[in-house]
């Protein structure tokens, strides 16, 4: 047996994220004592309608989310319970409301700062209906082998180790959450551990006190022993000295007291629990309260240290005096199914990746290109350039490589407002499109007509290098294979008017005096083409694509570098728009040729 | 529970209808003179002038003084803003006018167990406290509305006779509304006196404590609270409460000088238990610190951070029980990384570290502390199987 919470306990959690924790830890219980999850509803307006997915052992058990108490006990009449993890300035309302509704015989609040006139209030309500609140502030309750309310009991691994999965013969009744682990562990281990374990919360004036559970406790046969863990402040332990002296019981006693230390500080400094507190007249200190246990016939060790052998000489005890008997320990348990990620460390399962990648790896403490960590990559001088060449060709370029990559970049970053990618992104700025869409929008005009000739132009003079052909050889082949040649041509310059940023880029190429024989060859190219057309020079996209291919870069990736340049210009753009406030525009009837048919009459429809 | 100085305690007073002195509160002697030019009263009443700090023994301190006309209150507080006193350094004076009054009475209201206690007496000042059976008490339940006969009822107890009857029932009733209204959990006049011009009731002195946790529903509640024991607060305490406001579970750390035991234990019960081993064991408290509620680990960083700036201490006890939800691994980062910083600061030098813990990934979080020892720390880590508070018998072994 055991008090409070049992097999036929059903659970509504009032609450959001922290209920939903909770309902994951309530479910590693069930799994481990074999019973389906014994929360049935969550009330939680904002998410009304939806379900949260709790995970029971390998599957998700889904469990409807209600706005009001009275829609939860009425679609489960099974719910006799209720865990409040509501904020506290919201706690008092929901308390009353879960109080109110006739199924609900136990609550128990998890919300801490609970103000006290609205935690005494609730505790008044609760008693004038016959019913139980627990807390505020209590960590839970959990009885063995059959219901945890909350959080105690901590992770999976603490149930096992703590036999929680079967009844004992020792109850526990803690203010402190943290301890109530602590309690039930050293039950388990010096003794056969607990029936029930209940958390009251730390507050100076519980909805529940010792005397009320100590009471439920001696009318529940199986306990045979009750741990109470006190701390100063109040008088509650006082309350269950005075009950236990009261007359004989029984459950045997046994209790610690916190706050001996307050004898030697600094006057006036306490600490601790909000209910911590020593009374006016110096009633409710450590001493008064043990002393108080001690003498209504309560075992009272000296130091938690010795809590341990005391629990230990009780439950032998028990045993010579034949009221317990030695627990049969159950032959298997279940073991929580484990997470991919803790099979794969323990080498327990191989999982055929999905996607492959040899450029980064983030999984440290920063991400590594090609192996390099990009703090260090800092820290010894690198620039973007030498990250563009790892993450794209998976090489340490030189500085003088390094050095054409950031020219290139800042001749291509933009060109104006006019061209088809900043026109794009304009015109999705100026009608209130984000920043993402709208450099999309830039970005998408990047092609065989607008920016986009560098890959093919790096691919065709490489071609042509690579297989040692002539000029004339190759005019000849891109004309029967090919068509006009890409990075050939520019629309507005030309030999008379050349484009100075070509003209900076191979000035300082060749200024550098490296071997540049795709550069050559499509020097020697625009020789030929410009004499017989004016404009048909070397364009900006051929001599990125031509030095690029000179310094090694992979084909495919050449026009990565005129949409990372230009993507810097398309945000320009976009934040000058943005700026401005710029209202939506639209094209003037008189830009536009309409060689639409004129206005005719529709025939009607057959 | 939350103290609030003299000031803000008579300003809430006032609000629900009880006559206290005129008074101001001051940061210098300018602004007094100035206030001296725009208010009558403190040009013709008899003042008192009393340091407006958490401090105890005012009086003995030589920080209240009285019968001063304006003259004289500016003298006093030049002589007191400033002042140091143990950690506090004395910034605002309260100065108030003197109520000629013959007769003294009491009365406080306090928060119990079923709901609050009214308490009346018809005497005053160091006279109630030595005659603490001629006090009277009239028990309320929460919620309970009560009517004026029992507030006239507890004062004819107290001995009260004639127009006298009715007056402290009022002020008795009076207390009552502001207790319930303000989420006070404390409130005591000691004491209330009669005014002899006009026999008014008025409270001459105010304790005020509310209920911190019900700030969230009192706009109105724009002052600070008052550290609890004492003195001020330091910086590093006002640093790691600044933190505990910002984050969901908490840090909390409180300085206790010379000490040589610095604590760094989880949980709000456990830290009380290593606080009293510490002390069986006959070491001496440097702090006392806690953090729970599975806070992030920079706040715990935060915490290590200060726990290691305590002067002269030898052992550093990281201890704590058998966590619910902590995460053991997340939180014991957040100590790692603190304790690295302050090695690399040169702090934490001959100083041993003990550490004890159990719950969510306690086996990840405790290998984690013991690698440290190959950092160069002096640090000894045990796990659930080492009883609670066994470390600190192992670090204060031979004293």
């Amino acid at each position: 047996m055991s008090i409070l919470a049992d097999k036929d306990t059903y659970v509504v959690i009032q609450g959001g994220v922290a209920g939903v924790n909770a309902a994951r830890r309530m479910a590693e219980f069930c799994y481990l004592i074999k019973r389906s999850l014994n929360v049935l509803a969550f009330v939680y307006p904002p998410d009304a309608g939806k379900t949260n997915e709790i995970p029971y052992g390998s599957g998700l058990v889904a469990i409807p989310i209600y706005k009001t108490v009275a829609e939860a006990t009425k679609h489960h009449p099974q719910i006799n319970t209720s865990l409040v993890y509501i904020g506290a300035d919201r706690a008092m309302k929901g308390g009353m409301e879960v109080l109110d509704d006739p199924h609900i015989k136990v609550v128990s609040m998890i919300t801490e700062g609970v103000p006290e006139k609205d935690a005494k209030i609730l505790g008044r309500h609760a008693n004038k209906l016959g019913k139980v609140f627990n807390g505020p502030s209590s960590i839970g309750i959990v009885s063995a082998g059959s219901c945890r309310l909350g959080v105690i009991g901590g992770a999976f691994d603490n149930l096992v180790l703590s036999k929680l999965y079967r009844e004992g013969s020792f109850g526990v009744i803690t203010k402190s959450g943290g301890l109530s682990n602590e309690i039930i562990w050293i039950c388990s281990q010096f003794a056969d551990g607990i029936t029930t374990a209940i958390g009251i919360g730390g507050d100076a004036y519980p909805g529940t006190d010792y005397v009320s559970y100590l009471e439920m406790f001696e009318n529940d046969p199986q306990t045979k022993a009750v741990v109470i863990v006190g701390e100063m402040g109040g008088d509650l332990e006082e309350r269950a000295a005075e009950w236990y002296g009261a007359k004989k019981r029984r459950v045997k006693l046994i209790a610690v007291v916190s706050g001996f230390c307050q004898e030697s500080l600094p006057k006036g400094m306490k600490f601790g629990h909000a209910g911590a507190k020593e009374g006016l007249k110096g009633e409710g200190s450590a001493r008064s309260k043990s002393d108080a246990l001690k003498k209504a016939g309560a075992i009272v060790p000296a130091t938690f240290g010795a809590l341990g052998p005391a629990i230990k000489e009780t439950y032998q005890d028990l045993l010579r005096s034949g009221q317990v008997k030695e627990p049969v320990e159950l032959l298997s348990l279940p073991k929580l199914p484990r997470t991919i990620e803790e099979a794969m460390k323990a080498d327990e399962v191989m999982v055929a990746p999905l996607i492959r990648t040899t450029i980064s790896d983030d999984r440290g403490d920063e991400p590594c290109y090609d192996g390099y960590p990009a703090s260090e990559l800092i820290n010894k001088g690198y620039e973007i350039p030498h990250v563009i060449g790892l993450l794209w060709d998976k090489r340490l370029i030189s500085k003088q490589e390094a050095e054409i990559i950031k020219r290139i970049m800042m001749l291509s970053a933009d060109h104006g407002p006019c061209v088809s990618g900043a026109l794009g992104t304009i015109i999705a700025a100026c009608a209130g499109i984000g920043l993402s869409q709208s450099v999309a929008a830039g970005l998408i005009m990047i092609g065989p007509r607008f920016g986009g000739a560098v890959t093919d132009a790096g691919r065709y003079f490489k071609h042509a290098v690579d297989n040692k052909m002539s000029v004339d050889e190759f005019l000849t082949y891109m004309k029967k294979n090919v068509g006009p040649v890409p990075g050939i041509g520019h629309r507005v310059k030309s030999l008379r008017n050349p484009d100075k940023r070509v003209k900076e880029l191979v000035g300082y190429v060749k200024s550098l005096n490296s071997k540049t024989p795709c550069l050559d060859f499509a020097l020697e190219v625009e020789k030929v083409t410009s004499v017989k057309k004016d404009n048909l020079i070397l364009n900006v996209d051929g001599t990125m694509a031509a030095v690029l291919v000179d310094i090694g870069f992979p084909v495919d990736s050449l026009n990565g570098f005129f949409i990372l340049s230009r993507t810097i210009g398309l945000i320009g753009h976009w934040v000058d728009q943005k700026r401005q406030d710029s209202r939506l525009i639209r094209l003037f009837d008189y830009l536009v040729n309409y060689a639409a048919p004129k206005r005719r009459e529709v025939p009607p429809l057959k | 529970m939350a103290k609030v100085l003299e000031g803000p305690g008579m300003g809430l007073m006032k609000k629900w209808g009880i006559t206290v002195p005129n008074y101001v509160v001051v940061t210098s002697v300018d602004e007094l003179t100035k206030l001296g030019q725009v208010n009558e009263w403190l040009k013709k009443s008899k003042l008192v002038v009393k340091a407006h700090e958490a401090l105890g023994s005012r009086f003995k301190l030589g920080l209240v003084k009285v019968d001063l006309d304006l003259k004289g209150a500016e003298a006093a507080t030049k002589e007191m803003i400033g002042r140091q006193v143990g950690s506090i350094t004395v910034s605002q004076v309260i100065v108030s006018e003197m109520v000629p009054h013959k007769e003294e009475y009491y009365c406080a209201v306090k928060s119990t167990r079923e709901g609050t206690d009214i308490l009346v007496a018809n005497c005053g000042g160091i006279e109630v406290e030595s005659n603490w059976e001629r006090v009277k008490r009239l028990a309320l339940e929460v919620g309970q509305q009560p009517s004026p006969n029992a507030f006239e009822k507890v004062a004819k107890d107290a001995g009260f006779t004639g127009p006298l009857v009715k007056k402290m029932a009022d002020f008795a009733g009076k207390m009552f509304t502001c207790f319930d209204s303000e989420d006070a959990q404390y409130l005591e006049v000691n004491p209330v006196v009669l005014r002899e011009q006009d026999s008014e009731l008025i409270a001459l002195d105010a304790v005020t404590l509310l209920d911190g946790d019900a700030k969230f529903r009192h706009p109105d509640w724009n002052f600070a609270f008052a550290a609890e024991f004492g003195r001020a607060y330091s910086e590093h305490e006002m640093e790691v409460m600044a933190v505990d406001s910002k984050i969901k579970g908490s840090v909390k750390f409180i300085e206790i000088p010379g000490g040589d035991t610095a604590m760094l234990p989880a949980g709000g019960g456990a830290s009380i238990y290593y606080s009293d081993a510490v002390v069986a064991r006959g070491g001496k408290l440097a702090n006392y610190a806690e953090y729970s509620g599975d806070p992030p680990d920079w706040a715990v960083e935060v915490l290590t951070d200060k726990v290691c700036s305590l002067p002269g201490i030898k052992n550093i006890i990281v201890g704590g029980a058998i966590a619910n939800f902590t995460d053991v691994k997340k939180t014991f980062g957040g100590i790692i990384n603190g304790f690295r910083k302050a090695k690399s600061e040169g702090k934490l030098k001959g100083v041993k570290i003990w550490v004890r813990r159990g719950g969510p990934r306690e086996k990840e979080g405790l290998d984690a502390m013991r690698a440290l020892k190959d950092e160069g720390f002096d640090i000894n880590v045990f796990d659930r199987h080492t009883p609670l508070t066994d470390i600190v018998d192992k670090a204060l072994q031979g004293k």
